[in-house]
């Protein structure tokens, strides 16, 4: 898709105007109101992480904890990590000089509650190898000026089982907020997600339920991608309902400034996306209120639109078994993102007029051992929107190259049909 | 629990122990003087000690690291890079024990203890001149499995003490081309230990396998086979000889093909994270010195989740293009956060960003 870029010499005033795009720097509360704790309290804190023993309750008392290392916890069973409360308990990572996440966690059964970690160089809080996790009321959160200082993800389960995140803000991280990755069994729910590049982010997942959560002020809302090349190699299972997505219209910082996007998928994302399908499998998305996202509300995408290699083992670029219904939208908040070359292929060929907000766009992009004529459906991509009349849908084909892009309003060869999504979560949500 | 038999040697050391222990110093704190005060401690086996001279591993004056009996120096052929440090390295296996090769496997018995010394000479062209000793680290075998401890020495070098939560010291050095050199060196905390040492979530030591000890070096003033060494005190069985068992090259040995000196480089670098069995098999980015399959190891494959990592680039290794590629990005930085590996980088290695750079530049353009 590089060559889209020339054809949009024309509209280079537009693209600089919104490259000073929105940028939050909205705080929960100043954490420098509140008692700096001692060099020994400090590192009382990070010895009970390294002598934490099975079944113990780790509690971290109030006040603004400045850490120079890691806080670590590994490969315990049966502990709690509690602070006094989000505004009470701070460990900041702003002075941390080697390794990268703030908090890192390997274990069975652990619950990290009431507490806020800032400033992490790396990510916020990463949980790797662990069945059985609780994040509940955890707040992360970057307190930089310049956003591209900001570390990669705020709360990052990974290769993990059995999940739950609940309660939960994660503000300004450059890559997701909420990012589970390679793991199974999830559930985020009543969580808050704002001023990241993407609000929640689900990867290379199986059998996760996003609900109730808010995901506004962010580039993109609720992400559901699998990428290739990874040990757990794809995902499938994702039920997205009753969440606000709203204003997702926040500047793409993944990248700093000035420059385009990287290798990082989520530098891709336009700003102004709710919902991104990215070669995900069996994914429905429901009763969610889809507000003022100013470049799509849903966008299905194969992995083909990167235009990164698609060659990996036991992993489909294609995005397939996805419904779409009884999602509230709106589309009032404007243009079309032009920074990103997916905003820039909805904004310019969007199938209703330039610059135009759709609310759903599909790519079209079908596997052909599963059928070639998109008008079968052969992803089987479903769409059951009640007021489906009011809606702008865009399929685009963009099989016959970049220079002779097509795009349609037909939204019929998609709305007779429906996919069973099942999901299977009553496991964690008695946590 | 393990190795009473240690316990004996630790006796003949229990009279200098208590010639240290009443040496008071009544400054606590660190910094800039680190001199914590001595208290007397008995070798009673169960470990860990709060004092390194308790374990009794050195004879003499205990910063000449002078090993008793019994105690084996070693070297991986290729070592792990560490700020630069110089470290002098030793095993012990408990008496009566050897320790086992089992396919490639090294397998030590439980007792065993590896000794690591962190050290600068204040003159590194005269490596066996005056130095500086920082740490020691010690990973102990016991029933439960491996476990390490960090041991900070104290600014007279008298002894160090176990710190789990690691720290950090100003360290000064004139380099091999005679510049003075000052970093600030981070000694890791307990658990950032796992951070490199890690197989699959349990604790793993790195430089002592079969494949980083299996060649020549000078032991006693004889070049002979480390693990042919170890056999001949009776300290190891089933070695059958150097060609029977895998062999890791020196990366630094320029004689030898520049891609196999890359992936030694990688593999005691990196691939204790980057393998399946590491904490960074989320990146699907293997670096083992056996990997051949070029999307594993980084050939036009995008990152997943390096954030600030990936600086404005797109792939880990793009062929024929170093200045283009994340791992070079990655290696060429101290930004935390950026830089590669996580620990140990306050510097660059410039040898080593050197050599992968022409590694990356000697593959055929995309």
């Amino acid at each position: 898709m590089k060559k889209i870029q020339i054809l949009f010499k024309s509209l280079l005033f537009i693209l600089l105007l919104q490259a000073c795009g929105e940028t939050s720097h909205e705080q929960l509360f100043d954490s420098s109101t509140l008692d700096k704790r001692s060099l020994e309290e400090v590192e009382q804190v990070v010895e009970d992480f390294i002598l934490a023993e099975n079944n113990q309750t780790i509690e971290i008392g109030e006040g603004f904890f400045d850490l120079k290392t890691q806080l670590i916890l590994d490969s315990k069973e049966n502990i709690i990590i509690k602070g006094a409360g989000m505004t009470k308990t701070v460990l900041s990572f702003r002075n941390l000089k080697t390794g990268g996440e703030g908090m890192k966690i390997v274990g069975k059964n652990i619950t990290v509650q009431d507490l806020t970690i800032e400033d992490a160089p790396g990510d916020g809080i990463k949980v790797q190898h662990t069945d059985g996790l609780t994040l509940r009321k955890v707040h992360v959160t970057w307190t930089h000026g310049n956003k591209s200082k900001n570390g990669t993800y705020a709360l990052y389960p990974v290769q993990c089982k059995n999940v739950l995140i609940d309660e939960c803000i994660a503000a300004h991280s450059r890559d997701a907020g909420i990012y589970v990755g390679q793991s199974e069994n999830i559930i985020v729910k009543n969580s808050l997600a704002y001023g990241n590049v993407a609000g929640i982010e689900i990867e290379n997942c199986d059998n996760a339920e996003v609900f109730g959560n808010t995901a506004r002020n962010n580039s993109g809302g609720i992400l559901v991608f699998n990428l290739p090349g990874l040990p757990k190699s794809d995902g499938r299972g994702t039920k997205i309902y009753n969440n606000q997505i709203i204003e997702n219209n926040h500047k793409n910082f993944a990248t700093p400034m000035g420059e385009g996007p990287n290798g990082n998928t989520v530098t891709m994302i336009p700003p102004g996306s709710g919902v991104v399908l990215l070669a995900a499998k069996e994914v429905e998305i429901f009763d969610n209120e889809i507000l003022r996202n100013k470049t799509v509300g849903v966008a299905v995408a194969s992995y083909q639109i990167t235009g990164f290699p698609t060659d990996a083992p036991n992993w489909s670029p294609y995005t397939s078994e996805v419904y779409i219904h009884d999602n509230t939208y709106d589309r009032s908040k404007g243009m079309p993102d032009l920074t990103r070359e997916l905003g820039q292929l909805i904004s310019l060929y969007n199938a209703h007029g330039k610059a135009k907000t759709q609310d759903i766009v599909y790519d079209g992009i079908v596997d052909k051992s599963r059928g070639t004529n998109i008008i079968d459906n052969p992803m089987n991509i479903c769409i059951s929107e009640p007021k489906i009349q009011d809606l702008l849908f865009t399929r685009f084909d963009l099989s016959q190259g970049e220079d002779n892009i097509q795009s349609y309003p037909e939204v019929a060869p998609f709305t007779n049909c429906n996919v069973r999504i099942e999901t299977d979560v009553t496991g964690i949500a008695s946590r | 629990m393990i190795n009473k038999k240690l316990e004996r040697v630790f006796l003949i050391f229990l009279s200098s122990l208590l010639a240290f222990s009443c040496k008071t110093d009544s400054e606590k704190s660190t910094n800039p003087i680190f001199d914590p005060q001595k208290v007397e401690e008995i070798a009673d086996g169960e470990f860990p000690y709060q004092w390194l001279s308790t374990y009794g591993f050195f004879e003499g004056d205990i910063k000449d690291l002078s090993p008793i009996d019994g105690l084996i120096p070693y070297e991986p052929a290729s070592p792990l890079f560490t700020d630069y440090a110089h470290k002098s390295r030793f095993v012990w296996i408990p008496e009566g024990e050897k320790a086992k090769i089992s396919g490639d496997e090294l397998d030590l018995p439980i007792g065993s203890v590896l000794i690591k010394n962190f050290y600068y000479p204040a003159d590194f062209s005269k490596p066996a001149g005056e130095r500086r000793i920082i740490e020691t680290r010690l990973m102990i075998h016991q029933s439960s499995g491996w476990e390490a401890f960090p041991y900070i020495w104290n600014d007279s070098q008298t002894d160090a003490i176990l710190k789990v939560v690691g720290g950090e010291t100003e360290v000064t050095y004139r380099d091999e081309n005679g510049k003075n050199q000052i970093i600030n060196y981070l000694i890791p905390n307990k658990n950032q230990c796992k951070t490199c040492h890690n197989k699959n979530e349990k604790l793993d030591p790195l430089g002592v396998e079969v494949k980083h000890l299996n060649y020549q070096k000078e032991i006693n003033g004889k070049s002979v086979n480390q693990l042919a060494f170890w056999t001949e005190q009776g300290k190891l069985e089933r070695f059958l000889g150097e060609d029977q068992h895998p062999k890791m090259i020196d990366y630094s040995n320029e004689s030898l093909p520049l891609a196999d000196r890359a992936k030694a480089y990688l593999d005691i670098n990196c691939a204790h994270c980057h393998r399946e069995e590491g904490p960074a098999s989320t990146s699907g980015l293997f670096l083992g010195y056996e990997q051949t399959d070029p999307l594993k190891l980084g050939i036009n494959k995008t990152p997943v989740a390096a954030g600030n990592g990936a600086g404005n680039f797109q792939f880990d290794i793009v062929p024929g293009k170093a200045e283009e590629s994340i791992l070079i990005h990655r290696m060429n930085s101290t930004e935390v956060g950026v830089a590669m590996p996580e620990i140990g980088r306050s510097t660059i290695h410039r040898e080593g960003v050197e050599l992968i750079k022409a590694w990356i530049n000697s593959m055929e353009s995309n």
